[in-house]
């Protein structure tokens, strides 16, 4: 655990059984959320970055297509990490469920897009 | 003295020729004079206070469901009436009652409002109703949010209304593809009305989405584990889940095409390397997700009410939220079939159309598992029962018929035509609309304390069930007679005429129908029987261990939860005899204090903002947008620095409440 995270309820502490130490609610300090203005400041470079490749035509349309993807990736990491709190939990990290669910429902529908969507290089 | 110059112009731009056709100068006429009485009588009975206080400010869920209930049921009037001027159009092929552009717009609006603004709101209706009782839980987990959601949602809503009045409808299709939608080939002012009032009132449901989920995760009664919970509330989940991966790539969808009429950019324009087809590919993306949206709360009425009327717990709970889960994750897998003609290629239709089959594997447990229900059990025939049994034949119809769609060859032959407005007819309106109607029948002692007569709403169905198989039925014959949708009139010696005029009268029974329904909900308040024991139907489910209609604070004590279906457990053993209130065995020392959301203002006046932001953007009058922006800033300051959000009822007043409805000795 990291030393700025802090454990509000010392009380439903179960480090003293040993190996789940995982299990306790961990939050990050109440401060002025400097992080957050850092994220908000990345997510609008990656999305402005984002916008000027297409709009500049900076590679061939494949490789624009993964590079726009990876920097789509790199802001859901962002939002995820920075305002989604992913980090904290109360208890065991049951976001990890939901989380994992986000991941292949959002993998599929890009995915899947990009595949219905290919016809028009056919054609073009 | 003659008028400015300007004068002409704004009156032009405000009133074009396509907003004064006979027809809506009457709708205009009829809407002058309903708002005019409704300020008549708020001022007449000193109202004014009370409307502001228990209503527009109000941040308590049953109230908001209230007001969600009257909206929805106004839309479907809305829609209904657009549905009629249709078909009366179709019906008269000599002598069209409407002209083409009219026409367009007619079955434009019908489309939009009927599912923006008549299912969603309706669904809302019952989350908002019943599913904080049902869970135990004493408000939604963000009731001020919950406002913020009814308020966007219901300014959305007037200003999507607003447009046959000022300004021109929109006439793209409910769906609004490009090119059609690009402002080259549609100026004016109708298109921008669709988009802006469905990105303000997508805020509201995702908000929503938001709010139901946190809801039923985190608020449920102690001891209510999630395989505990009663199937609406498994519905009210999945729902929340579908609307939060849905909604996004409407929104996307929508925005550049607003960008492209007001910023000029060309995402959906062709000729400047826009991608049409991205658009449609974005819009189903939310469109099939959507479809569930407004099926899985049908289907989690029925599982409420097959179980109520049939004195047996629901076949197969296990297998029933398997299926609902297993209908959300396939349904982000499907919605390539909305659009198998674009020329995707074999390998895309192929497997779209098997997943879109798949469906019809869950669909079908929960069918028969509703069945397995009824099998054996001692069956009341009410009114809400009697929708379950008109669904059953009729959504397997349509289920049927979707498969066939899902048939990419077959679907070549007939999509785009009347045989699909058939089969969503089918199963949006014998599953969604039979399902709302039912939960309506069914919650409705419990929202306002008085039952439905049973009669009238009987009858109210048969004329449903009978006037919708007249009018869709010969639907499915016109597709097959190569019959195009969306169509304003066509030759007459065509071989389609005589079919068209059955689905007329068809669509004039359900009008009766719907008719009889609100005659129903008027005669019922006066002497409709009332419900003094808070479980009128003999529930199973923990909303009908409340009085009805339930305090503000709903469980004066919070129930804890031992097993499925809490509060038939609770009738038949431990805590206590017999039927009704006696059962809950409430003691004057189990009744504390309790913490209440505070009413406020803030999420009416930032549904007001966006109205006036919205505008401002359907004419790309940008200092009216900048003022609605500046308000929508404002209202959102003031929440942010309100925190105040609290208030307090004493135990007393509590234990005087819970006496005075009997529930405790005076």
């Amino acid at each position: 655990m990291r030393a700025e995270l802090q454990t509000p309820d010392p009380s439903r502490s179960t480090e003293t059984e040993a190996g789940f130490e995982f299990l306790n609610p961990h939050f990050a300090p109440e401060r002025f959320p400097w992080p957050q203005v850092w994220g908000y400041g990345g997510s609008l470079l990656l999305t402005g970055a984002a916008v000027y490749l297409v709009l500049l035509h900076v590679l061939p349309a494949a490789g624009l297509g993964a590079l726009v993807l990876a920097l789509a990736g790199g802001q859901a990491l962002l939002q995820l990490g920075v305002f989604m709190h992913i980090r904290e939990s109360r208890g065991p990290a049951w976001q990890i469920l939901p989380l994992g669910l986000s991941f292949v429902i959002a993998f599929a529908l890009v995915g899947m897009s990009i595949w219905i969507m290919t016809f028009k290089w056919g054609a073009s | 003295m003659t008028a400015p110059a300007f004068v002409p112009y704004l009156l032009h731009t405000l009133f074009p020729p396509n907003t004064h056709r006979p027809t809506e100068i009457g709708a205009d006429v009829m809407m002058g004079l309903g708002m005019g009485y409704l300020v008549y009588w708020l001022t007449r009975h000193r109202k004014w206070g009370w409307l502001w206080r228990d209503w527009l400010t109000t941040v308590d869920h049953k109230k908001i469901g209230t007001m969600y209930l009257i909206a929805a049921i106004l839309m479907l009037f809305r829609g209904g009436v657009d549905a009629l001027m249709m078909r009366v159009n179709l019906a008269m092929p000599h002598a069209p009652f409407i002209g083409p552009e009219e026409y367009n717009e007619v079955f434009t609006t019908h489309g939009v409002i009927m599912i923006f603004f008549m299912a969603m709101p309706f669904i809302f209706a019952l989350f908002n109703a019943v599913i904080p009782l049902m869970i135990g839980a004493r408000d939604v987990a963000f009731p001020r949010l919950n406002a913020v959601s009814f308020w966007l949602f219901a300014f959305a809503a007037a200003l999507f209304n607003l447009a046959f009045v000022v300004g021109g409808a929109p006439n793209v299709g409910w769906t609004a593809y490009p090119p059609l939608t690009e402002l080259h080939f549609n100026p004016g002012v109708g298109t921008n009305y669709l988009l802006v009032s469905l990105l303000i009132s997508g805020i509201g449901t995702t908000i929503t989405g938001i709010n139901f989920l946190v809801t039923v995760l985190r608020m449920r009664a102690p001891g209510m584990t999630l395989m505990r919970m009663p199937m609406f509330a498994w519905a009210a989940l999945n729902t929340s889940v579908l609307i939060l991966f849905a909604f996004p790539p409407l929104t996307v969808a929508l925005l550049m095409t607003l960008l492209d009429r007001l910023a000029h950019t060309a995402f959906f324009t062709l000729s400047h390397g826009g991608m049409p087809m991205m658009y449609v590919n974005l819009f189903w993306l939310f469109g099939h997700p959507e479809v569930y949206i407004v099926a899985l709360p049908a289907y989690g009425v029925f599982s409420e009410v097959v179980p109520t009327f049939s004195g047996k717990r629901l076949f197969g709970y296990t297998s029933m939220v398997v299926s609902m889960a297993a209908i959300m994750v396939l349904s982000y897998g499907v919605w390539a079939h909305h659009f198998f003609t674009m020329g995707a290629g074999a390998a895309v239709n192929a497997f779209f159309g098997i997943s879109t089959m798949l469906i019809a594997i869950p669909t079908g447990v929960k069918i028969f598992n509703w069945i397995f229900t009824m099998w054996g059990g001692r069956i009341r025939f009410t009114t809400a029962m009697l929708y379950v049994m008109g669904f059953i034949p009729t959504f397997t119809i349509g289920g049927a018929t979707g498969m066939f769609l899902a048939t990419v060859p077959a679907d070549y032959q007939v999509h785009n035509s009347y045989f699909l407005v058939a089969h969503f007819h089918n199963v949006l309106i014998g599953g969604t609309v039979f399902g709302l109607l039912a939960g309506m029948y069914y919650w409705w002692p419990k929202m306002f304390g008085y039952r439905l007569d049973e009669r009238q709403g009987k009858l109210a169905f048969w004329l449903f069930l009978i006037g919708f198989w007249i009018t869709f039925g010969p639907q499915y014959l016109l597709g097959f007679k190569g019959m195009p949708r969306r169509m304003w009139t066509y030759p007459a010696g065509h071989g389609w005429h005589l079919l068209n005029v059955i689905s007329t009268a068809g669509a004039f029974v359900m009008g009766a129908g719907f008719l009889v329904l609100v005659y129903n909900v008027l005669w019922s308040m006066r002497h409709g029987e009332r419900d003094a024991s808070g479980d009128p139907w003999n529930g199973r489910t923990l909303e009908w261990s409340l009085p009805s209609p339930a305090p503000e604070y709903n469980f004066a004590r919070i129930p804890t939860v031992s097993s499925l279906d809490a509060w038939w457990a609770m009738k038949q053993t431990g805590q206590g005899r017999g039927r009704g209130a006696a059962a809950l065995r409430l003691r004057p020392q189990d009744i504390h204090a309790i913490e209440l959301p505070r009413n406020t203002g803030y999420p009416f006046f930032l549904g007001a903002a966006f109205f006036v932001l919205g505008f401002g953007l359907v004419f790309s009058w940008w200092v009216i947008a900048l003022l609605g922006l500046a308000g929508v800033w404002a209202a959102l300051a003031y929440a942010w620095f309100d925190h105040d959000q609290h208030k307090h009822m004493r135990a007393d007043e509590i234990r005087r409440i819970e006496a005075s409805m009997g529930r405790l000795p005076a």
